[in-house]
């Protein structure tokens, strides 16, 4: 296996005044998949550039299993990379697109056609190898572009947001494929993107960044269980910011008290951030805490938005089967159902 | 629908048509008529195209033009795509100025370009036929550069460069075996361009006391003005045939595709 880790140390990069990257720092061990993932312009792509040589570090350096190639220039890296934007080359059929990168190697025709056939195959389009590029869908041309990423057993394989341009339904297909691909090669792997469901879907992984620093880097799991900031609570999934007292370590929430996950001010005005899962709605003939606004049925589970007496909104999701009563403007009690909660300063 | 819309008659392109059929094949097909009249016996023979070709100095002009265009070719070719290539991708403030500069050419009265080259140019540079490659260079400049700057801007230049750059291609590679094939149409429109001028090219090769093929013509015409006629009317061929025959060679690759 070609794989190789890869390292970036306190890399800076500017463009101008604007700071792309502030001392940033990434490890991705070998046949690992990290995603990159935050807001537009934070600087994921710049990071990207920089390991693919595509841009120079101002201050850093960036090692491929411990070897600083900072200086090696992008022809010389071994490095796959797909980009947003079809790449392609127009005047190359599908197969001599992917066996680009061994015909600069200087393998012979027949086995970098050999190759080609190999990935294009394991891409699903070994059919289309003989067709120029302008005669494929998006999705095929993304395919093609993976495929000729990987041709050439890359050190590292780099993707700059390679679905963005496709549609929902291909861009799940395609995603998935990435990953079965990505595993079985064992493929180090950089993938940028700004969708956090496709980042969580099929990363290791995910580093979460926001202005050129990376604020968390954790599993899926962990990463959207135990966000290490109010900005990373955020952006992974829905979070529900609940104004709420604190004292003693204990935050009070519709009436009860639960125990307060990192701490911000120790007592007075916080945000309690909550998972819609974890707030169950339920209907009640008394006077309940908030009314409902509005249901919407996604199958088997259910989004029930509601507000409280004091005009928050809070969002709840349900499965469905338990939310029949939970009628537009209907009274509603909410509670609480993890023991614990995170809060963020005001 | 489509079909009927395209035939349909439309005054612009009658128009150019016309223009081009009075100012370009009515006097070539009347040079060519003319070229053929053998005044002895009244009728039409090649008489004058085999004059043409039997006299000694013709092979010896028209090669040395032609490889005087080949290299202004070649020149041309090596200094534009890489500097075009360059600016391009670096958008910088530069290629305003630049863009400019390489319209000079055309206001520059080319008398006072050719005076200047005498006066400013050393000894050695004035000894080889060899400067004036360099300075059919400049001449096509306006229009090889407008050619290529068209072809560069119609692809996605930045991408694809990066594609190639990451797949292993050196800067070398990158132009030889992706940027120009991608350009292919504007490459040879910048060919056949600059072929043409510098074959074509009289009044600096004269004034520079240069002779070439178009200046050998002018001096045969003054004895013959016939086959003076019969050999420009070569000379529109062979560089034709050569250019045609160069297409062929180039694979053809299909590129309607690209938007
Ligand atoms: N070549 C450049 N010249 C000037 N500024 C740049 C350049 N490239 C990036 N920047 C700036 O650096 C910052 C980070 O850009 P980058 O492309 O890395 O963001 P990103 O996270 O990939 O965003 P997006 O999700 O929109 O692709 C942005 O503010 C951007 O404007
Ligand atoms: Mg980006």
């Amino acid at each position: 296996m070609s794989s190789k880790s890869l390292t970036l140390r306190n890399i800076s990069k500017r463009f101008g005044n604007v700071n792309a990257l502030d001392n940033f720092n990434l490890e991705v061990g070998v046949g690992e998949l990290v995603a990159l993932l935050g807001p537009s312009g934070c600087g994921k792509t710049t990071a990207l550039r920089v390991v693919a040589g595509l841009e120079h570090q101002d201050a850093g350096t960036v090692l491929v299993a411990d070897k600083n190639i900072s200086d090696v220039p992008a022809h010389k890296r071994n490095m796959g990379m797909v980009f947003q934007a079809y790449s392609l080359f127009p005047n190359l059929t599908v197969e001599e697109n992917v066996a680009f990168g061994l015909q600069m190697r200087k393998v012979s025709k027949h086995l970098r056609l050999k190759k080609a056939h190999e990935l294009l195959d394991l891409v699903g389009l070994d059919s289309q190898s003989k067709r120029f590029t302008h005669q494929l869908s998006g999705g095929q041309q993304q395919r093609v572009a993976l495929a000729r990423a990987l041709a050439f057993e890359p050190e590292i394989l780099l993707l700059d947001e390679p679905l963005s341009a496709l549609d929902a339904q291909v861009r799940v297909n395609l995603r998935e494929e990435i990953r079965r691909l990505q595993l079985s090669l064992g493929t180090t792997t950089l993938f940028v993107t700004h969708d956090q469901e496709e980042a969580m879907a099929i990363s290791d992984r995910v580093g979460v960044m926001n202005n050129g620093v990376l604020e968390q880097i954790d599993t899926p799991d962990v990463l959207y269980n135990k966000p290490a900031s109010s900005f990373v609570a955020g952006f992974v999934g829905t979070m529900n910011r609940i104004p709420a007292h604190i004292s003693d370590g204990m935050v009070e929430i519709f009436g009860s008290k639960v125990v307060a996950l990192k701490r911000g001010n120790e007592t007075g005005k916080v945000h309690a951030l909550i998972r819609p899962e974890s707030i169950s709605v339920a209907a009640t003939t008394a006077q309940g805490n908030a009314k409902v606004l509005t249901r919407s049925f996604m199958g088997a589970s259910s989004n029930i938005i509601c507000q409280t007496e004091d005009g928050t909104i809070v969002q709840s999701l349900m499965t469905s089967a338990s939310t029949g009563d939970l009628l537009p403007g209907s009274s509603v009690q909410l509670r609480v159902l993890s023991s614990e909660v995170l809060v963020a300063n005001v | 629908m489509a079909k009927t819309l395209r035939v349909r008659f439309q005054p612009p392109l009658v128009l150019t048509l016309l223009i081009l059929g009075f100012f370009v094949f009515i006097p070539m097909i009347s040079a060519f008529e003319y070229s053929i009249r053998t005044p002895l016996t009244g009728g039409y023979g090649w008489t004058h195209y085999i004059w043409a070709i039997r006299e000694d100095d013709f092979f010896h002009y028209i090669l040395r033009s032609m490889w005087l265009a080949g290299v202004t070719v070649t020149i041309t070719l090596f200094v534009l795509v890489p500097t075009l290539t360059w600016l391009h991708l670096s958008r910088s403030e530069v290629r305003g100025l630049i863009d400019g500069l390489s319209l000079l050419p055309l206001v520059i009265p080319v008398v006072a370009f050719a005076v200047g080259a005498q006066i400013s140019f050393p000894e050695f540079v004035q000894n080889t036929v060899l400067e004036l490659p360099f300075l059919y260079f400049v001449l096509a400049l306006p229009y090889a550069y407008r050619s290529l700057d068209i072809g560069l801007n119609s692809i996605p230049l930045k991408t694809i460069t990066e594609a190639a750059r990451s797949a292993g291609a050196n800067w070398w590679r990158t132009i030889t075996a992706v940027i120009v094939p991608v350009i292919r149409g504007s490459v040879m429109a910048t060919i056949a361009l600059t072929f043409a001028l510098s074959l074509g090219e009289y009044t600096l090769t004269v004034l520079l006391h240069w002779d070439t093929f178009p200046t050998w013509v002018t001096f045969v015409a003054q004895d013959n003005i016939l086959g003076a006629i019969a050999i420009s009317m070569m000379s529109l061929i062979i560089p034709f045939l050569i250019l045609t025959v160069i297409t062929l060679f180039v694979p053809e690759r299909s590129m309607q595709g690209r938007k």
